[in-house]
């Protein structure tokens, strides 16, 4: 090997090795830190929320909305800082790849501003993926009727050439309107489409379908990926086919420290009741989602137990007495459904009670289970 | 549709709606057409109403040059486009052409298979149509089924590869179906499966897919004399359920309609063992073929694409170590070196004014290209291409004469360059050197300098001090190890080593003459041998030989083998920055976003913060709480965490305090409103949020509400 090359591959390699050890050796310590035997011990003598005068959260909502921006000019000057790499963004983007932006702070406004003075020959769709849910078949339906709508008036430009029947793109399948796109080359469509997508990590895009979903779009001849990232371990949501077949990714680095505003509506503060709030939430979500019937079964379980605060549990058999008095049920197996379902939904917990019988708990605290059947109602 | 066409910059609503469209494309800007205009008038820097036009500042000069800028972006676009393209290319007709073997044998196996079991029967085409099954033999009802050993951990690499199979069979007259892993999923069901297949064959397929239907395409009379050949590029991830269900529905119609496997395997023969049931795999006749390996594959790419400059598009030294580190290294993919290939080309084309001069080099007559290119150079590029390190010192006089010169005596350098370099890879074979080794060690730029410089080459300056530092231990390379073999190759591999040598050498006339008389009188040493051979002195005049050739050899690598980072103007065609190319290729978000947040300062370049002291109140909340949390263990006592945030905030508030008394700054009076508990807590329950979103902490459970876990340790 070239002098040189050893020597720089030798000193890379002991870089990597100790940033391994690094890695492995603050792991130790981090589990040091909490000694096993008397973690039982150390749990109990560290304080706990409830000992915090915590303010309510309507008073916490209200200081979270006026909180002071810390370094705004420096935040500001920093992602201004980014304005001269637009024009290389650009052009890697027009050398088919796509970008993608990480490091801390919220990139929503970066990118949109690079977007509007720069994607300017784009036709530029946003993807706001930090959402709870997002519709990718509705983007992917709305992209196509761009391209559908331009074909077709470049179509009637050149006479001798018929017009298709119009597509309805919104009920085809997913895969088929994939495939539309894939066929639209610079031929058929002026436009080029720019899909600048905001937290392509976010929680509404991270199940594979959905990033299958994305990194075939990304492919399309037509069409550019413009991401950001907020999550450390968002890499892992990609195979290889993904990252260097379709997305076909370009890093860049570009913390921005601004506060994430729009990113974390969507999470439980942390000191708000307790938790409480997320739970009753989620709960009554998906309770809300169920049949009548399902809710009232629920309901019966609830009720129980808050009369009976002490108990393990309510037993199955006497919910199934009850329920079938109350014609919720017909037999065992419907209530078992129901039954099916509130488990899948971690609404209930089946715990062996003393006696033997299975019993079935709500994982909810009285002032929590309360509030969600005066919501339920 | 919830989208509506908005101009106006982000607004509230368009941050909760899932998705919009945040404007349309301007009306069709076509500047390639534009600059081509441009480029022809050949006129200096001429001033353009058309480029100017589109400039968004009305002030003269500054907008001749934004002009200027976009029609020479545009150009490097389309310079990156070509140069790509044909290393594209190149890059698949080599990979084609080393799985060509394979697909032979592939298609000799599909001939093979059709004509045995038309062999057994041939039913007539009406009778495939009929509703049950000819034969109910066990025996035969088999598919054959060739199992390709792609040898390859990962499985990216084999994708082209077996869609170029795809290709060659079709091209050879079969019915070919590519299913997937995806497709071949429990989720589709066999019936997906069956209609995926239907779907690549048949024009049009109704809703209801079954065998009648493939049976009666089958029959058409274009369709009937072909095998229909299913190929699984995956089936390590495919279901064992759905495709032995697929397996038993196809077997029982092999001898109407001869459907057979071409199934590719990452691991070892066992996995269909492993994967598929007994009686789905006697259904099957196996056959195995085996892929060459992937470094074999690297070595021809290198050879077409680095060595050969089929494009015009070069690398330096360190981008070539990092290249050859990351693919021994990082996974050991071809799809993933030429990832990282692309992006160096498409970062050299972006961030090098002169680089669409690198198309150039394809031109049939560069020369000419580079002349026309020159003359309408605007003034302040030219001064760039005078301005480049390298040009600098070779030459002072500024004039486009002397940079055509430069330039083309670039391409001859380059080409004699990968010729030599041929040359020494055809011996080192013979001791099984790698391509890619050479190559690293023949771009090396301290090469040239220590083999004593001959006086018309430019050494620059910089290699001269770079070779201070390392010379002492350059006994070892690749190069010495090749000249060292081949004083001891025997005289029938030398010979034909020399034969190889004057191909490769063909258009280097006075070497190729040396190589000639070397083989004339190795041939006469090789008789002198012969007659010696019973005096049994191991042929001294083959020792001499070799001697001679090594010899030679050190001559050619001498003149020759001149590493393109010490020539003049090589910037333009050569891309050198590692440190871009390693950041644009590896994003580390893990370590770099516990970077961000732990030395925040460094971003954000403010005063206030000092670094390396302790915590400061006034750092960024996020901060703060991140540099806190490396106190803790793997999990986080929210109570102390939030005791020692407030600690933090309160006493930098104080301080603030007192010092506004003394200086009311702007700034400070700001901060300094009595923060109340509500606003404290808030801005924990935003910095909790923010690493929760960034992924650095998990919420607490329901089981352990006081504690939140930890999940990213040391950056």
């Amino acid at each position: 090997m070239a002098p040189r090359g050893g020597r720089a591959a030798a000193s890379s390699g002991s870089e990597d090795e100790e940033e391994e050890a690094g890695f492995s050796r603050s792991y130790f310590l981090a589990k040091e830190k909490e000694p096993l035997s008397g973690k039982k011990r150390a749990r109990a003598a560290a304080g706990k929320l409830s000992d915090l005068n915590l303010v309510d959260e309507q008073v916490l909502r209200a200081s979270l909305a006026e909180i002071p921006p810390k370094h705004k000019e420096e935040v500001e000057a920093l992602t201004r800082s980014y304005k001269d790499q637009y024009r290389n963004w650009l052009f890697e983007l027009r050398c088919g790849f796509g970008l993608l932006m990480y490091g801390f702070g919220s990139k929503k406004q970066l990118l949109e501003d690079f977007a509007s003075t720069t994607l300017t020959d784009f036709t530029v769709v946003v993807i706001n993926g930090y959402l709870p849910s997002v519709n990718l078949k509705q983007v992917i339906a709305t992209i196509a009727e761009m391209f559908w709508d331009q074909t077709k008036a470049k179509r009637k430009r050149q006479p001798g050439t018929r017009s298709q029947l119009s597509q309805q793109f919104p009920s085809q399948s997913t895969e088929d309107i994939i495939s539309f796109l894939m066929r639209q080359t610079s031929d058929d469509v002026d436009d080029r489409v720019c899909l600048l997508i905001h937290s392509v990590d976010g929680p509404a895009l991270r199940d594979a379908e959905s990033q299958q979903c994305l990194a075939q779009i990304s492919c399309c001849p037509q069409v550019r990926v413009v991401a950001s990232i907020d999550h450390v371990n968002a890499p892992l949501l990609w195979d290889k086919k993904m990252v260097h077949k379709q997305f076909k990714w370009s890093w860049y680095h570009v913390p921005t420290f601004a506060p994430y505003k729009v990113e974390g509506v969507f999470y439980p503060l942390i000191l708000a009741s307790g938790g409480h709030a997320q739970t009753t939430k989620t709960a009554l979500v998906v309770l809300q989602s169920l049949t009548p019937n399902a809710q009232s079964v629920f309901r019966v379980l609830a009720e129980y137990q808050l009369a009976n605060e002490k108990e393990e549990g309510m037993p199955v058999s006497s919910l199934y007495t009850k329920c079938r008095e109350r014609f919720l049920v017909s037999s065992q197996v419907t209530l078992n459904s129901h039954l099916t379902e509130f488990k899948d939904h971690d609404l209930v917990k089946i715990r062996k009670h003393s006696d033997g019988q299975d019993c079935l708990r709500i994982p909810l605290v009285c002032d929590a289970l309360e509030k969600l059947l005066q919501e339920l109602a | 549709m919830s989208a509506a066409p908005c101009d106006t910059l982000p607004t509230a609503a368009n941050n909760i709606q899932p998705f919009l469209v945040l404007h349309k494309a301007a009306a069709s800007s076509v500047p390639s057409s534009r600059a081509k205009r441009r480029i022809q008038t050949s006129q200096p820097s001429s001033p353009n109403p058309k480029s100017a036009n589109r400039c968004r500042q009305p002030a003269g000069e500054e907008c001749e040059d934004e002009g200027d800028l976009e029609l020479y972006e545009q150009l490097r676009v389309e310079a990156f486009h070509r140069t790509w393209s044909k290393i594209q290319s190149t890059i698949d007709e080599v990979l084609r052409a080393i799985n060509l073997k394979l697909f032979d044998q592939v298609l000799q196996w599909a001939k093979e298979s059709f004509a045995s079991v038309r062999a057994i029967t041939k039913p007539h085409q009406t009778e495939v149509q009929q509703p049950y099954p000819l034969l109910t033999d066990v025996i035969c009802r088999r598919i054959p089924t060739a199992f390709v050993l792609t040898k390859n951990a990962e499985f990216v690499d084999d994708i082209t590869t077996f869609h170029d199979l795809a290709e060659h069979m079709k091209s050879n007259g079969c019915h070919v179906v590519k299913l997937s892993a995806a497709e071949l999923s429990a989720k589709h069901g066999v019936g997906g499966c069956f209609r995926s297949l239907l779907r690549q064959l048949l024009s049009d397929v109704s809703d209801v897919a079954d065998v009648s239907a493939l049976a009666s395409w089958y029959c058409e009379a274009e369709n009937f004399d072909q095998p229909i050949i299913v190929i699984i590029d995956d089936l390590e991830q495919c279901s064992g359920d759905v495709l032995g269900e697929l397996v038993m529905m196809l077997s029982e119609w092999v001898f109407k309609i001869p459907v057979f496997f071409v199934m590719g395997i990452a691991t070892t023969l066992d996995a269909p063992k492993k994967l598929l049931s007994s009686e789905a795999l006697q259904r099957l006749e196996p056959c195995k073929l085996t892929l060459g390996s992937p470094s074999d594959r690297l070595n021809a790419l290198v050879e077409a694409i680095l060595v050969k400059p089929c494009a015009g598009f070069c690398i330096s030294h360190e981008v070539a170590l990092f290249l050859k580190n990351y693919f021994f290294r990082h996974d050991g993919t071809i799809t993933s070196f030429i990832t990282a290939l692309r992006l160096a080309c498409s970062k050299h084309f972006s961030m090098e004014p002169l680089s669409f001069l690198c198309i150039g080099m394809l031109e049939e007559d560069s020369e000419e290209f580079w002349h026309d290119k020159f003359e309408s150079l605007p003034q302040a590029i030219r001064k760039y291409a005078f301005d480049l390190p390298s040009s600098k010192n070779a030459n002072n006089s500024n004039n486009s004469c002397n940079m055509l010169e430069g330039l083309s005596r670039l391409l001859k350098l380059q080409k004699d360059w990968s010729s030599v370099l041929l040359c020494l890879y055809e011996a080192g074979i013979h001791d099984k050197v790698q391509l890619l080794d050479i190559f690293c060690e023949a771009v090396n730029p301290d090469l040239q300098t220590e083999n004593a410089p001959d006086s018309y080459l430019f050494a620059s300056k910089v290699t001269c001090e770079n070779l201070l530092g390392v010379k002492s231990g350059s006994a070892k390379g690749f190069i010495a190890q090749v000249m060292n073999t081949i004083r001891y190759l025997p005289m029938e591999v030398l010979l034909h080593v020399l034969e190889v040598w004057s191909i490769h050498l063909k258009g280097m006339s006075e070497i190729n003459d040396r190589v000639k008389e070397l083989q004339s009188t190795t041939i006469g040493a090789d008789s002198v041998r012969v007659k010696r051979r019973s005096t049994a002195s191991t042929g001294n005049g083959t020792v001499v030989l070799n001697e001679k050739v090594a010899v030679l050899l050190q001559d050619v690598i001498r003149k020759y083998l001149v590493p393109v980072e010490s020539l003049p103007f090589h910037e333009i065609i050569c891309f050198k920055n590692v440190d871009i190319l390693q950041s644009a290729l590896i994003g580390n978000p893990r370590r770099m976003i516990q970077l961000d947040l732990l030395k925040s300062q460094s971003h954000l370049k403010c005063s206030c913060c000092r670094s390396g002291a302790a915590v400061s109140g006034s750092l960024h909340d996020t901060s703060i709480m991140c540099n806190l949390a490396q106190e803790y263990g793997d999990v986080i006592n929210l109570h102390d965490w939030y005791t020692a945030f407030e600690g933090i905030i309160k006493s930098s508030n104080s301080k603030a305090k007192r010092k506004s008394y003394s200086s009311p700054s702007k700034k400070k009076s700001k901060a300094t409103p009595p923060e109340g508990e509500g606003m404290i807590q808030a801005r924990f329950c935003r910095a909790v949020t923010e690493m929760q979103i960034t992924g650095l902490v998990r919420m607490p459970s329901k089981r352990r509400p006081d504690l939140v876990q930890r999940i990213t340790f040391g950056p």
